[in-house]
């Protein structure tokens, strides 16, 4: 409750509004403290002179005593203040948005006494006020007012008052010379009010801009013309002259007042907010009209039930097979309302029965969107998503089919027919990997072979021999240590694997060589095995986690088999690793993935002595290619062969 | 009589806002209202019926275009609260066409003059003027614009439109507002002529009792509406 506005009233009508806002409103817990407290200042000094004017309006008085006592919780209350705040003025004189009048006063033909003292009491710092220099002196000048700029509009031309505006409050205009040499008498200034004696009815004007409130500092002080002297002003002038203009004609004939929009320019302008429109109607307060009841909300919610009903019928449409009317249905439900969660289920089940799947998706995830509990809607979404997986695994786009089995699995956990189809996928992506591995490992091998001249090879292989031989004066004696020695660092090497990378790549570049080089032996067998061996023991890609987890155990069963095929190869493999060796040493390192791999390797596997003449052992894997280019002189390398493959094993041969 | 046309009007004003109607249109809308019944026999037409028509007509006057299917729920929200919103079935829209019906009747009823003068703009700009006059600190803290507004809405329920000039009824409301509050206009008795009489020449003390009196009078019978 506002106290003051209380008070005010109470002043203003006396003791019998007292009595009656106590028995209206006796239950009000706000009133009760407030009507103690308040009867005291009417009571104090009983004004004699009011009340005898007041004797005259006592009658119809009572009648506004009661409805104001009736009303005044609502009255009174802090709430009932214009929320919106009233735009600062921003002084839009212009013309056109509403009827700029001249001063009441001036129609009121106040007195001019009154009108002085009123100025005084009601001008306040930072106001604009605009007047003409009547006199300059050296310490500034003076300037009789003739109207205000802003706040309070009023009628002050003929009242003679007179402002100083100090040398100090004037800026130059010229970097040398008096500044005040820049005015002379007669200019029409405009300058704020820094400084005021109301009881000496004396102004201290500044042109400088700082004397204005910050809403107002945008304003221009100084010099101005005629043309510039606000609306309101003019108007009085005109009035002066005429004095018999009403102020309904002069409002009448304003072209502001029938712009079609001055009402809600003024409502902005007074502070009424109309979005929220004040009454004092019980039935009409605010607070009691809810939500559900506006039209905005009864149209959506009968647009949703209309819309429902549409779906219902193309949903009947659809059993009966008659897809087109069905289709119809749907689309009509949805341009009543957009967001109709069964509409978007039905028409999605539509697409995707007709085989539109992407456009079904894309209904089923605007739908659960809507609506994140419909259990329909995320079965059809699950089943959809697998069948376009499905689709795009056939078209071969195996990482996209792999999303949308994801997201199949992220949106139902228990949808076995994803699972099952993101395994499948799976396998048939590592088959291919390793396909196109082998595709890769062929290509760089005829990229091998072309950059090898003959005669470079010529070369190679005369050093091989010479190398080879001796080796093999060495690896006779120690082939069977080496082997051993292999079998042992292997084992130690896979137990410690767990964990390392570096053992992770070289067991991968292990399996590799170990099918490279049974891949190119000309036993079936072997070629079978190999296949199986990839299935299981490839790394799966890198996205999915289990790929390292695996790795251990196949390593293990690649060991055991490795073991068995020194026994199994061949004079050709044999032949072929050697030249193989020396060969890929001189290649440039440019083949992509698997560089990298000769590189790490290359780095990682220092040389153990056995097999120090062939020194670049680890790079032997890759490049079974170029067995093909093996010449005869090979062939007597055969057991050299041997330390050769079991070096390959080796850690330290890499 | 007057008791009914009120429920009328107070259900065409709880119609207006919830519709989002503003002011200007709300108060064509009463007005054709008040005027329809004037001309006509109360009991020859439905008033509800009646009030929903001149809701939309007057938001078609006022260029605030509302749709019909909005007033019909509005209104049939006001008889069935709990209720869910009509199904727009064949009765629906045979209530749609009703109302247009009923739109043209009323048109012709009015003679087509259903273009009105309110009191809303004559209010504002007397508003405007008053607080130029006033000390900005008292106009601050004592809410007369928007006492004075809504006092201007609430006539609405009553036929005050019809009996007075717009000019003098928008005084009578900044009247009843400055009173509400003690506010004193300055100078008052120093001048030549009250504010007042500066708004509008014709107007006189009695004629704003008048109004007054009235104005309070539509405030007590809607305490005795159930």
């Amino acid at each position: 409750m506002d106290r003051d506005l209380l008070r005010q009233s109470l002043n203003c009508h006396g003791s019998s509004l007292l009595s009656l806002l106590r028995s209206e409103q006796q239950d009000n817990p706000h009133f009760r403290s407030l009507l103690g407290s308040a009867a005291e200042p009417t009571r104090g000094p009983p004004p004699q002179q009011p009340l005898q004017g007041r004797k005259e309006k006592r009658v119809d008085n009572i009648e506004i005593q009661k409805f104001i006592s009736k009303k005044a919780d609502l009255l009174f209350a802090l709430s009932w203040k214009s929320d919106a705040p009233a735009t600062s003025e921003i002084n839009e004189d212009s013309e056109d948005h509403y009827a700029v009048m001249p001063p009441l006063e001036q129609f009121m033909e106040i007195p001019s006494m009154d009108r002085r003292e009123l100025f005084f009491r009601d001008i306040e710092r930072g106001d604009i006020v605009i007047g003409r220099i009547s006199s300059i002196r050296e310490f500034g000048f003076f300037m009789v007012l003739i109207c205000l700029g802003s706040g309070i509009m009023r009628d002050i031309a003929h009242l003679e008052i007179t402002a100083l505006c100090p040398l100090r409050d004037v800026p130059s205009h010229s970097n040398h010379g008096d500044p005040l040499s820049y005015y002379q008498t007669g200019d029409i200034i405009r300058a704020g009010i820094k400084d005021i004696d109301r009881y000496h009815e004396k102004l201290a004007v500044s042109l400088y801009s700082s004397s204005l409130p910050p809403h107002l500092s945008g304003i221009k002080l100084g010099v101005i013309s005629s043309e510039e002297l606000p609306l309101y002003y003019r108007r009085s002038v005109e009035l002066n002259s005429n004095s018999l203009e009403s102020y309904e004609n002069i409002m009448q004939s304003s072209l502001g007042f029938v712009n079609p929009g001055v009402v809600e320019f003024l409502l902005e302008k007074l502070g009424i907010d109309e979005s929220n429109p004040p009454s004092l109607m019980r039935g009409l307060q605010s607070k009691n009209f809810s939500e559900d009841d506006f039209a905005s909300a009864l149209r959506k919610k009968q647009s949703a039930s209309w819309a429902l009903k549409c779906v219902k019928i193309g949903v009947d449409y659809f059993k009966v097979g008659r897809h087109v009317d069905a289709m119809n249905e749907y689309n009509k439900a949805l341009e009543i309302d957009k967001q109709n969660v069964e509409a978007l289920v039905a028409r999605g089940a539509l697409y995707a029965t007709k085989g539109s799947l992407n456009k079904a998706i894309e209904d089923f995830e605007l739908a659960l969107e809507n609506c994140p509990t419909h259990r329909n809607a995320r079965k059809y979404l699950c089943q959809t998503l697998v069948e376009r997986g499905g689709q795009l695994e056939e078209e071969e786009k195996f990482l996209n089919a792999e999303s949308y089995y994801k997201k199949a699995l992220t949106l139902d956990e228990t949808f076995k027919d994803a699972e099952d189809a993101l395994q499948k996928l799976h396998k048939y992506m590592q088959k291919s990997l390793e396909l196109r591995e082998k595709q890769a490992e062929k290509e760089e091998k005829q990229k091998t072979k072309k950059i090898e001249t003959s005669a470079e090879k010529l070369r190679k292989l005369l050093k091989e021999e010479k190398r080879l031989k001796k080796k093999r004066r060495k690896s006779t004696s120690s082939s069977s240590s080496v082997s051993s020695a292999d079998e042992s660092v292997s084992s130690s090497s896979s137990s410690s694997s767990s964990g390392h990378k570096r053992h992770k790549k070289h067991k991968r570049n292990r399996s590799e060589s170990s099918r490279s080089s049974r891949r190119h032996s000309s036993r079936a067998s072997s070629s079978q095995i190999d296949q199986n061996r990839k299935d299981e023991c490839y790394p799966v890609p890198a996205n999915t986690s289990a790929s390292f987890l695996n790795h251990k155990q196949e390593v293990e069963k690649l060991l055991g088999k490795q073991d068995r095929l020194q026994y199994e190869k061949t004079q050709i493999k044999e032949k072929d690793r050697c030249p193989l060796s020396s060969s890929s040493l001189e290649i440039p390192d440019d083949f992509g993935v698997y560089s990298y791999l000769f590189k790490k390797l290359t780095i990682k596997q220092p040389q153990a002595g056995p097999s120090g003449g062939i020194p670049e052992e680890g790079i032997v894997i890759i490049d079974d290619s170029s067995i093909h280019i093996t010449d005869p002189e090979d062939l007597q390398v055969g057991q050299d062969m041997e330390v050769e493959d079991s070096g390959i094993d080796d850690p330290d041969h890499g | 009589m007057r008791h009914f046309l009120l429920v009328e009007g107070t259900n065409e004003k709880w119609d207006g806002v919830k519709l989002g109607m503003r002011s200007i249109p709300i108060a064509t809308a009463c007005t054709i209202y008040h005027k329809f019944f004037c001309e006509t026999n109360l009991d020859a037409y439905d008033p509800y019926l009646i009030a929903m028509s001149s809701i939309y007509l007057a938001g078609k006057v006022e260029e605030q275009h509302l749709r019909t299917r909005d007033i019909i729920n509005v209104s049939n929200r006001y008889f069935n609260p709990s209720g869910e919103p009509l199904e727009l079935d064949s009765r629906f829209w045979e209530l749609r066409d009703s109302i247009v019906q009923c739109e043209l009747l009323m048109l012709r009823v009015l003679r087509f003059q259903v273009s009105f003068q309110h009191p809303h703009k004559y209010l504002l700009h007397y508003l405007v003027s008053l607080k130029n006059w006033l000390n900005r600190h008292s106009w601050q803290r004592t809410p007369v614009a928007v006492t004075a507004w809504a006092l201007l809405r609430d006539s609405y329920h009553g036929g005050l439109c019809l009996r007075f000039q717009a000019q003098h009824i928008a005084v009578a409301v900044l009247y009843l507002a400055l009173q509400v509050y003690g506010v004193e206009v300055p100078a008052e008795v120093e001048a030549e002529k009250p504010w007042w009489q500066v708004f509008s020449d014709d107007l006189t003390k009695p004629i704003i009792d008048n109004i007054v009196s009235d104005l309070i009078q539509i405030y007590t019978m809607d305490t005795e509406i159930p």
